[in-house]
């Protein structure tokens, strides 16, 4: 009897053991912890660094001097929340705070980095403001854009940081999107946009009117990098005028023609580049393919960033801010593992040294690989996607969640994403497809996807799903799709038009009718209007489609369980049709899991309402994906 | 049934009587209440049930007014003439009561309007309007525009819709969020025969609404508005009779209608129609044979169950009677038994009694005197014996108490011995007999000596005094032994052949009236019983009777 129960207990420490091998159920919380510290910020002589952490619930901004590793709390706030802090100057930093309420009242700050002197430079303010030039002009001038004389429109502004008094530099007529400065703070660029056509407009100093340079088309991009120092009328911008992909360019500002090509390719779109001021070159562009690549443009800087390669190896970096001398840089890493951290690198030194984790709770070794996948659709055009298994020996017949991302436009990228990591661990293989209409894969696949909402967009997810089960890794009973904002839509329109590719899904904060989409553009997105009609349809001409593209105007059409999260008191979404929608869908016995989740501000509030919103999808999941 | 109180019977023939009268008496009773019952729950079915008319005639518009009509809030004013035509075109399809609607391509601005309402600086009036329906010619389709405006009417349903939304606008609390219903009822309007529904904006705009109306915005904005007027024909509906046999006629009518020629032939109820539908009733009418039909249908189920239950209580009764009259026959045989048996033990009593007292009275007794009466006290007393062994094994042999000796028998010795022993006492009997086929088997010789007794002492019995003969044979025949016992005596009567073998049955004839408890035969029937054989019987009344037995074969 005895021998018995020791052969038991060695069967049951055997199991015990090789269960342990598996990853267990990782608590929704963890995959989207909030880091306490972020948003770092070094000074310009980079001897300090500042940052903001979570003090009671409230972010709170410090300053650590590098040299000594103090650290200074500079504020207690209790009502409002920073937005953003930069620095001014060596000693100062300025500070924008904002409370929850719908107003945004804001305050803005001037501070001394040992918190001795403070100056408010506005209070209770009800706009907006953004920064074009942190660096100051006079000793006195920072330029930002306000839209203090009209809500719908910024003008830019001198604000003299030592009185907080604001001079308009320049009036938005109206149609101006974008405004730039050249290196020493002095305003020459403005975009100004119908809506279709983006205009770039230059003047070649403060005293001269802005005068139209190029015009292109919404669908190409014309992105303005920076001014090269020695060369007068010149400005660098990734550019996709007469391509198809993004190169990075030199402009002729007095012609409008391009003067050099520094980076093109025909398969590499060019997302990103990197100007240094001080050394007045590009250091580096950054394509993106199914992940992000740096291309040196000389072999100096390629020495001085590839140590950091060395350094942190496996993982894509990017820098987040960095001293005037380019010597100190704030890093921020991550992988598709992991959400990654920051570090302090010290070209000089050559140093690299950690600052914080992004989720301290996420082990690398618990997730799972994040793979490029790429197929081809029914009308035989290339489309990418990622494809996320979970963790474990089995490789096929597995349970399948499609996630279509948001849009219009965007694209899913290779990296950590705590929603897709969070299905992967409940067991699901987690399928994302860049469909037509995607950025990031030239200018005609973008077009690709205009007014195709309901039709090749839609398919496209669809063939990724056929892909799947024709290389036998889903299993074509247990397919779910969820998405937020356009990828709600999307899933809720697969849900009712392919009812036999899927077994349950739902949206959050879900897009279910076109017509209320375009009514609710936000005001200060207006001159964007005939963009989105572009892009989505035109209520007034393209009536006919955007009413069967809705979901909502097809409520007798679904069948499958569906899951629906909103927010009541979002202003953007017209609440009372979501309501509608959903009653009408339970009055016809579909079953229906509707969350009314909270969101706000406050990070707190807003952790909280997502760990209720994923508990109930994971639920959701659990009891539906199955019934087929 | 003919014995007296004192006998310890009841008469129950008046009592079954009495019983069958009450329960029919019952069973009438029941039929008449179930019948009225029936009338009442369908009287009152014919008053409740209209609901449910209601509800599923209603069904269409409800679902109308619901789902169908909060669409037109989803175009969010983007409604075009050729979009709403479609959009009637649908409902006109599927409910089949809207008429007529009227479509007003409606505009809110800062812009003072001619036709349509101005309060404070909101403005809201018409860009156009329009009409569908099934008999709305096409050059009468577009009733107003910018450049022609004389259709404009003030009392129009626009106005009052108009008049709604400034006021909604007007007390409009910003900061809270109007409920779903808050919203509904504002933005439509409900009257008879017609409903107004203005599309619901979202709560930013009617924000703007609001600002509008105290100042003028810039730059001047415009926001479409789509609001739809349906007319409704309340004749259209379809109605749905739930209940066809209850029934037979349902009318929309108005609200007023009550016709004078009410006939005793009809009943009517009726039921008001709800929202834009009331000023009109469901009338709904049945003749009363209609009716009754119903109360039938309702009332039969009922009817059977109770005559169901009828006839299992008369099936009862008459079962219990019947158990009843075999009882008191079974307590008849015993007492003619324990007659009997009294009578068979006096005669050996009272030969003893005699011959004791002539003992005790005699002073001397002679060597003959002695003798004889010894032969008689002891021929008496095995009498007794005799009679009380036969009522012993009997009982024994009923309650299988006893055990079967399992011994070879030397069939022809067991038959001679049985021939003498009856020979002597009966020096007339005339027994002859044949073996055929075997010589021994096993058995039980006491018992086999018991029936061998009792069939040749029925035989020698039964018997005409010149006739007293027996025929036994013994056979083997297909593996089974066949007993023979076939004499000359007065044989039986085909009737009673079925009785014979019961207990404590005796032939009330000249033969039997001494000696004889009714059990022999009965006795020789559980013995053979108990020998897992069969026994048999022939007969014809003055020619002789057989009996045969076969018993298993074991040697």
């Amino acid at each position: 009897m005895l021998k018995r129960i020791i052969l038991l207990v060695f069967i049951a420490a055997i199991c015990a053991c090789k269960r342990s091998g598996d990853v267990g159920i990782i608590p929704v919380d963890d995959f989207f912890k909030t880091q306490d510290k972020a948003y770092y910020r070094i000074s310009p002589d980079g001897k300090s660094l500042s940052y903001l952490k979570l003090q009671d619930k409230k972010l709170d901004l410090f300053v650590e001097n590098l040299a000594t590793g103090k650290s200074v709390q500079l504020t207690h706030l209790t009502e409002k929340s920073i937005s953003f802090h930069f620095w001014t100057s060596n000693n100062e930093l300025i500070y924008y705070a904002e409370d929850d309420t719908k107003e945004r009242k804001s305050d803005l700050f001037v501070i001394n980095k040992d918190g001795s002197k403070q100056v408010q430079l506005s209070s209770n303010e009800k706009t907006r403001v953004r920064v074009i030039e942190d660096q100051l002009i006079d000793d006195k001038y920072i330029i930002v854009a306000s839209n203090k004389r009209d809500s719908t429109v910024f003008d830019v502004y001198r604000l003299n940081v030592r009185n907080g008094k604001m001079e308009i530099a320049a009036k938005n007529p109206g149609n101006i999107t974008e405004w730039m400065t050249d290196n020493k703070g002095i305003l020459k660029i403005a975009v100004a946009s119908d809506g279709v056509n983006e205009t770039l407009l230059y003047r070649e100093n403060e005293r001269k009117p802005f005068l139209p340079v190029i015009t292109n088309n919404f669908e190409t991009t014309f992105q303005p990098v920076a001014f090269p120092e020695n060369e007068p009328n010149v400005l660098y911008a990734i550019s996709s005028v007469n391509r198809d992909k993004n190169a990075l360019v030199a402009l002729d500002l007095k012609t409008g023609k391009e003067k050099k090509v520094l980076f093109a390719n025909d398969t590499l779109n060019v997302t990103e580049t990197r100007y240094s001021r001080i050394q007045n070159k590009i250091m580096f562009v950054t394509c993106e393919t199914w992940k992000k690549q740096k291309y040196y443009l000389d072999n100096e800087t390629k020495l001085t960033y590839s140590k950091i390669d060395q350094l942190l190896p496996g993982t894509e970096w990017r820098i987040m801010d960095n001293d005037k001398m380019d010597n100190v840089f704030v890093v921020r890493t991550f992988t598709d593992k992991n959400p990654g951290s920051y570090y302090l690198y010290t070209v000089s030194e050559n140093k690299l040294k950690k600052l914080t984790d992004i989720n301290s709770s996420i082990k690398g070794e618990s997730m799972s690989d994040m793979k490029p996948i790429s197929f081809k659709s029914s009308d035989s055009l290339t489309i990418n996607g990622y494809l996320t298994l979970p963790k474990g020996t089995k490789k096929t017949n597995l349970p399948v969640v499609v996630l279509p991302h948001n849009g219009p436009g965007g694209r899913n990228t290779w990296g950590y994403n705590a929603e897709v990591q969070f299905l992967a661990n409940r067991g699901y293989a987690v399928l994302q497809v860049n469909y037509r209409g995607s950025n990031g894969y030239g200018k005609s696949f973008y077009a690709a996807g205009f007014k195709e909402w309901d039709d090749k967009i839609q398919e496209d997810v669809n063939d990724g799903v056929r892909w799947l089960i024709a290389n036998k890794i889903a299993n074509p009973k247990k397919i779910a799709i969820y998405g937020n904002g356009f990828g709600g839509y999307i899933a809720l329109n697969c849900l009712y038009k392919n009812a036999d590719l899927y077994s349950c899904g739902g949206s959050n904060s879900g897009v279910i009718n076109l017509f209320s989409y375009l009514k609710g553009i936000p005001p200060f997105l207006k001159s964007n209007l005939q963009m989105y009609y572009e892009i989505i349809g035109n209520p007034v001409t393209d009536t006919d489609y955007l009413r069967s593209a809705s979901p909502v105007f097809h409520a007798d059409r679904f069948k499958l369980p569906l899951f629906i999260a909103q927010n009541p008191k979002d202003p953007r979404v017209n609440v009372a049709e979501g309501v509608q929608f959903i009653k009408e869908l339970k009055k016809r016995n579909v079953p229906v899991t509707y969350i009314e989740k909270e969101e706000g501000p406050n990070p707190i509030k807003r952790q909280q309402g997502r760990t209720a919103l994923y508990k109930a999808l994971e639920e959701f999941l659990k009891n539906n994906i199955s019934k087929k | 049934m003919a014995l007296d109180k004192k006998s310890g019977y009841r008469k129950n023939f008046s009592l079954g009587v009495t019983f069958i009268v009450l329960i029919s008496i019952l069973f009438v009773l029941s039929l008449f209440l179930a019948f009225n019952f029936s009338k009442k729950s369908i009287e009152n079915e014919f008053v409740s049930e209209k609901v449910n008319v209601l509800e599923q005639s209603i069904k269409p518009y409800n679902d109308f007014f619901q789902n169908k009509m909060p669409e037109i809030s989803y175009y969010n004013g983007f409604l075009d003439s050729a979009t709403a035509s479609k959009f009637v075109d649908t409902i006109m399809l599927k409910y089949s009561f809207v008429s007529r609607v009227t479509f007003y391509d409606t505009e809110v601005k800062n812009m003072p309007v001619k036709d349509g309402m101005n309060v404070g600086k909101l403005s809201i009036g018409p860009k156009s309007i329009f009409q569908f329906g099934k008999n709305v010619a096409a050059d009468s389709i577009r009733l107003f525009s910018e450049s022609d405006t004389k259709s404009f009417k003030v009392g129009d349903d626009f106005n009052a819709m108009a008049y709604k939304l400034v006021t909604f606008v007007d007390q409009l609390d910003t900061v809270a969020v109007p409920t779903q219903e808050e919203l509904f009822t504002n933005f439509s309007v409900v009257s008879s025969n017609k409903i107004t529904y203005l599309n619901i904006p979202r709560r930013e705009d009617l924000k703007v609404y609001k600002d509008m109306m105290r100042r003028r915005l810039n730059p001047s904005p415009v926001y479409q508005q789509d609001m739809l007027v349906f007319q409704l024909n309340p004749n259209k509906i379809k109605v749905v009779n739930t209940r066809p046999l209850l029934y037979q006629k349902i009318q929309v009518e108005p609200l007023t209608y009550d016709p004078i020629d009410t006939s005793d032939e009809n009943m009517t109820t009726e039921i008001a129609l709800p929202g834009a539908f009331s000023d009109f009733k469901l009338y709904l009418t049945s003749s009363k044979s209609y009716i009754k039909r119903e109360i039938f249908i309702y009332f039969m189920p009922i009817a059977l169950v109770l005559l169901l239950v009828y006839g299992v209580l008369l099936l009862v009764a008459f079962l219990i009677y019947r158990n009843l009259n075999i009882n008191s026959k079974m307590f008849k045989l015993q007492y003619d038994f324990v007659n009997n048996l009294t009578h068979e033990f006096k005669t050996p009593v009272s030969v003893i009694k005699i011959a004791g007292n002539n003992i005790k009275s005699a002073t001397a007794l002679s060597q003959k005197e002695q003798q004889l009466y010894g032969k008689i006290l002891d021929e008496e007393a095995d009498k007794l014996n005799g009679l009380m062994n036969k009522l012993l094994a009997f009982t024994q042999i009923e309650n299988k108490a006893i055990k079967l000796n399992q011994e070879t028998v030397n069939i022809r010795d067991f038959i001679e011995s049985t021939i003498e022993s009856h020979t002597l006492k009966h020096p007339d009997f005339k027994m002859t007999y044949e073996v055929v086929g075997f010589k021994t088997f096993i058995t039980d010789p006491v018992l086999l000596g018991s029936l061998f007794d009792n069939l040749a002492e029925n035989a020698y019995k039964y018997s005409k005094p010149e006739n007293k003969k027996l025929h036994m044979s013994a056979k083997l025949i297909k593996g089974v032994l066949v007993f023979r016992f076939a004499d000359k005596g007065i044989g039986i009567a085909s009737g009673e052949l079925n009785n014979i073998f019961k207990k404590f049955f005796r032939i009330q004839n000249e033969y039997n009236q001494m000696g004889s408890v009714g059990l022999g035969l009965a006795f020789c029937k559980e013995l053979v019983n108990f020998m897992e054989g069969e026994i048999s019987v022939k007969s014809k009344v003055g020619l002789g009777t057989e009996f045969k037995i076969v018993l298993p074969y074991n040697s």
